[in-house]
């Protein structure tokens, strides 16, 4: 096998050769990317506890229930802790671009309901002491450099005060998370504090909680308590839907449509672009060879040698290709996974999703490299060197 | 060992247009080893197909063509690609020199069959070089290389693994008469000085006078065979 030649052959055409390992490189990066969102969906969702059910009214996530639900929640046989979440959707005022997600909960049973919630620094019962407290991620907390006893103003956007002010928050403590189902890019503070401010007509905004997470005791069914809790509030005055908290995660992940689905339409849209690119540089690149490869096969090189020549090059080219794109993908896996913590807690790019990168490439290296390589092997070497090209 | 050319009853067809031409018919010719043949005909009286049956690049419908000791219709595509490498060297008319690869390297392309070492082959190659007055171009890319240069180095890739036989497609076709004569007087020099066994097509008269021998062919029948009395070519 003349290996210089298929190095030189690579080398020689430094323009085509780039744009087509740029074209593999964008591509088999994207790839990864779009797996490394798929599969950190799915691992968020596969972490997520089996013990806790989230409710919330049947008509829509945007439609709060009653807080006077609370107390009949409590009452299900086989739930151990009741805690409201009610989504604020405020905006830091000193971040004008910026986003991180806010709930408003309540202190006490939250903390021991979520115990892949550690707190790090600062003072959970210091919390619970301060209505106007809040606790915040570690991601959080470096992101805007916050420390605990800092001062947070956030402008309501659903829940604004009267006066026009920012609500102000004091970080209390900061948490860190054991699970890619509970990000570090949230902050939680008393539901409380907004709902005294709605009484108490220092705020506007709409009144109960978004949903109310129920911890289920050990060794008690889940699906039984779901059912109960439905039925409990079948004939109103808002009827109710529990859901697991994967599924509540899948529910709110598909509002966008299927996302999953519609990334493995994009990856596959982005395979097929990426095949059909390098498949044409081959064939362009056979064609252009005729004549070097019939001087070759009149030498004595078999029609093998000049197949592999042609898929030798075109593997070359996508390995070239991928190897770029996972340099890539190592490079930016840290801000990639900052900046969508927010959205996509579990996103990773590990080295199952490098190696289908990796394996992808060489795949549509080796296909896009046979067809002109059985067109020069097939070719007699007489026709060959006929060849005007 | 010099290889002697036999060609008995030699019949070649190619179908175009739904019209089968026969190329060669019936044709018988005899060619000594060592000898430098100029072949010549009109276009289309099948010199290049003659020269592609005894190079092994293509096969007779019938009769006998035999090269040396080897029958060459009695073997397949991949003993014949073994015996090309071992037995031949192709001078074509537009060098097709790898325009990728150096001077060295296009000379050391077909030393690759051979099992020699890397130090071997890129010895066998300079020397080859050498012998044809471009001991000083070896790292140059074909398009670094004037025309005649050019062919010196496909010549000297024809030669590098030392075939009996050397056969040559108008290999002056693309030169000027002084660089032409520069190349032929090469190729007679292999044939006086290594004994070389050269067919070459042209159609120039004067590219004629430096082979030994003249065969015309005509309609893919042999016309005659001219024995150039004193083969000094234009000089």
């Amino acid at each position: 096998m003349p290996w210089r030649l298929l190095l030189r052959n690579v080398i020689g055409h430094p323009l085509r050769s780039s744009l087509t390992v740029g074209a593999v490189t964008v591509a088999v990066f994207l790839i990864c990317i779009l797996q490394a969102v798929t599969s950190g969906l799915s691992r968020s969702l596969d972490a997520t506890a089996a013990n806790r059910l989230l409710v919330q009214s049947a008509v829509s996530l945007f439609v709060n229930l009653p807080l006077g639900y609370q107390q009949k929640l409590s009452a299900v046989e086989g739930v151990d802790e009741i805690c409201k979440w009610q989504w604020f959707g405020g905006r830091y005022e000193q971040d004008k671009g910026g986003f991180f997600a806010q709930f408003a909960i309540d202190p006490e049973p939250f903390l021991p309901s979520y115990p892949e919630m550690h707190v790090v620094e600062g003072s959970y019962d210091e919390f619970i002491r301060t209505r106007t407290g809040c606790v915040i991620g570690r991601q959080l907390a470096d992101k805007y450099d916050w420390k605990v006893g800092d001062r947070i103003p956030i402008l309501g956007t659903i829940f604004t005060r009267t006066d026009g002010a920012p609500w102000e928050f004091i970080v209390n403590a900061i948490y860190e998370s054991s699970s890619p189902a509970f990000e570090e890019l949230q902050m939680f503070f008393h539901f409380a504090y907004i709902d005294e401010s709605l009484e108490q007509r220092g705020a506007t905004g709409p009144r109960g909680s978004g949903i109310f997470m129920l911890k289920i005791a050990e060794g008690v069914d889940p699906v039984s308590v779901q059912s109960t809790v439905d039925e409990l509030f079948e004939n109103g005055p808002q009827r109710v839907q529990t859901t697991t908290e994967a599924e509540f995660n899948r529910q709110f992940i598909s509002m966008l449509g299927d996302v999953p689905q519609l990334l493995r339409l994009i990856g596959g849209a982005v395979l097929f672009a990426i095949f059909f690119a390098v498949l044409n540089t081959m064939m362009l690149t056979g064609r252009e060879r005729t004549r070097d490869l019939g001087v070759m096969k009149a030498m004595g090189f078999g029609d093998g040698v000049t197949a592999w020549l042609l898929i030798g090059e075109s593997l070359l080219l996508c390995t070239l290709g991928a190897g770029l794109a996972v340099l890539l993908a190592v490079l930016l896996e840290e801000p990639l996974a900052d900046g969508t913590a927010a959205f996509i807690p579990g996103f990773a790019i590990d080295r199952q999703t490098l190696s289908l990168g990796v394996g992808i490439a060489l795949f549509v290296g080796v296909v896009s490299g046979i067809l002109p390589g059985v067109r020069a092997a097939r070719m007699t070497t007489t026709r060959a060197l006929q060849e005007v090209v | 060992m010099p290889a002697a050319i036999r060609l008995r009853s030699v019949t070649k067809s190619y179908s175009k247009g739904g019209q089968t031409l026969r190329v060669l018919d019936e044709l018988d010719l005899d060619m000594d080893a060592a000898t430098f043949y100029a072949l010549m005909g009109p276009s289309g009286s099948g010199k290049t197909t003659l020269l592609n049956l005894v190079g092994g690049l293509d096969q007779a419908d019938e009769g006998v063509v035999q090269v040396g000791d080897e029958d060459l219709a009695a073997m397949q595509s991949s003993e014949l690609a073994e015996w090309r490498s071992e037995h031949v060297g192709f001078v074509f008319q537009g060098f097709n020199l790898l325009p990728v690869l150096s001077a060295r390297e296009n000379v050391e392309l077909p030393l690759l069959l051979a099992p020699l070492s890397r130090r071997q082959r890129r010895q066998q190659a300079e020397r080859a070089l050498e012998l044809v007055g471009l001991a000083d171009r070896m790292n140059h890319k074909p398009r670094e290389l004037s025309g005649g240069q050019e062919q010196r180095v496909a010549i000297a890739r024809a030669i590098a693994t030392d075939p009996q036989v050397i056969l040559a497609d108008e290999p002056t076709g693309d030169l000027d008469r002084d660089t032409a004569d520069a190349v032929l007087e090469m190729l007679r020099r292999l044939n006086r000085e290594l004994h070389k066994t050269i067919l070459m097509v042209t159609h120039d008269p004067q590219a004629a006078t430096y082979a030994d021998k003249t065969i015309h062919l005509d309609k893919g029948k042999l016309g005659r065979i001219e024995e150039n009395a004193t083969p000094t070519g234009g000089s």
